[in-house]
């Protein structure tokens, strides 16, 4: 007869599996879509798989802002900015630059696999204590109480951001053409 | 969940990334890119987290996004204004500054 706890641990090990090569196929399909409007949809399903594997880190208030933040407003924001400029076909020619590139990073991503074949990260000792890991609560009172100096900082990039973003979308230039 | 997988992944998607960055000439996918980078260390910051017991690396995570929501914020204005001046948007062309 089957364990219940084995069954768990291999329910929960398919679907880290499933989901993490989800997030890798999902990003792929962002960079070799032609149509900007399909690159933004995988993009959502790739920031959703994500957020499931935040979930599985015991990160559940993180993984409710990644939905919220990155799938929601930024994913929007792009979807609003293709709709205004025109969502057309990108040509892709194979040349010799682009050669160069897919090798580059090829080399560097087998330089990333030796760097993670080091060894793994000692783990610290002790449970996690669920109900003070990654819920809003635990990350609230570190960041109001350590980080209270960086959050500030934060509001004043994102008020800089705001300005800054009046400031380039408010005047209209006339096009070079005409002057 | 493996430290090993979370490396994988992480870099995996690093990489597809950075290599889109590069070989896609329409700006906005460059900037979706560059969200696929920052999200693959936002995930590994957050798995490290998990593996050390430490809530620092989640409160990277999140000064990371708001790092990056203000960057495509800025940058999607940026683009609006070149479409706006040259109504064109293959980042081969925009070389004025070009030596």
């Amino acid at each position: 007869m089957f364990d219940l706890a084995t069954v768990f641990e291999f329910t929960r090990d398919t679907v880290i599996l499933t989901v993490g090569i989800t997030a890798v196929l999902a990003s792929l399909g962002v960079i070799l879509c032609s149509s900007p409007i399909y690159c933004a949809l995988y993009l959502i399903s790739h920031m959703i798989c994500l957020a499931l594997l935040f979930l599985l880190c015991n990160a559940e208030f993180l993984a409710v802002v990644q939905i919220i933040v990155y799938a929601g407003a930024v994913m929007i924001l792009f979807l609003f900015i293709i709709a205004l400029l025109g969502g057309e076909k990108e040509i892709q020619e194979n040349s010799l630059e682009r050669s160069i590139a897919f090798g580059l990073i090829f080399i560097l991503l087998g330089e990333l696999y030796l760097s993670a074949t080091v060894g793994p990260t000692k783990q610290i000792e002790g449970k996690i204590n669920p109900e003070m890991f990654g819920t809003a609560k635990a990350i609230g009172l570190e960041l109001y109480s350590k980080h209270i100096v960086a959050f500030e900082l934060a509001s004043a990039v994102l008020l800089v951001a705001a300005v800054g973003v009046i400031c380039l979308a408010k005047f209209s230039f006339a096009p070079l053409k005409r002057r | 969940m493996g430290q090993e997988f979370v490396l994988l992944v992480s870099a995996s998607v690093f990489c597809i990334g950075a290599c889109g960055f590069v070989i896609r000439k329409n700006p906005l996918i460059m900037f979706v890119s560059v969200e696929l980078m920052l999200n693959s260390v936002n995930f590994l910051l957050i798995a490290y987290s998990s593996f050390l017991n430490s809530l620092d690396g989640q409160i990277f995570a999140l000064f990371i996004m708001t790092v990056a929501a203000a960057e495509v914020v800025v940058g999607l204005a940026i683009i609006l204004t070149i479409f706006r001046t040259r109504h064109e948007m293959d980042v081969d062309h925009i070389d004025a500054l070009k030596g």
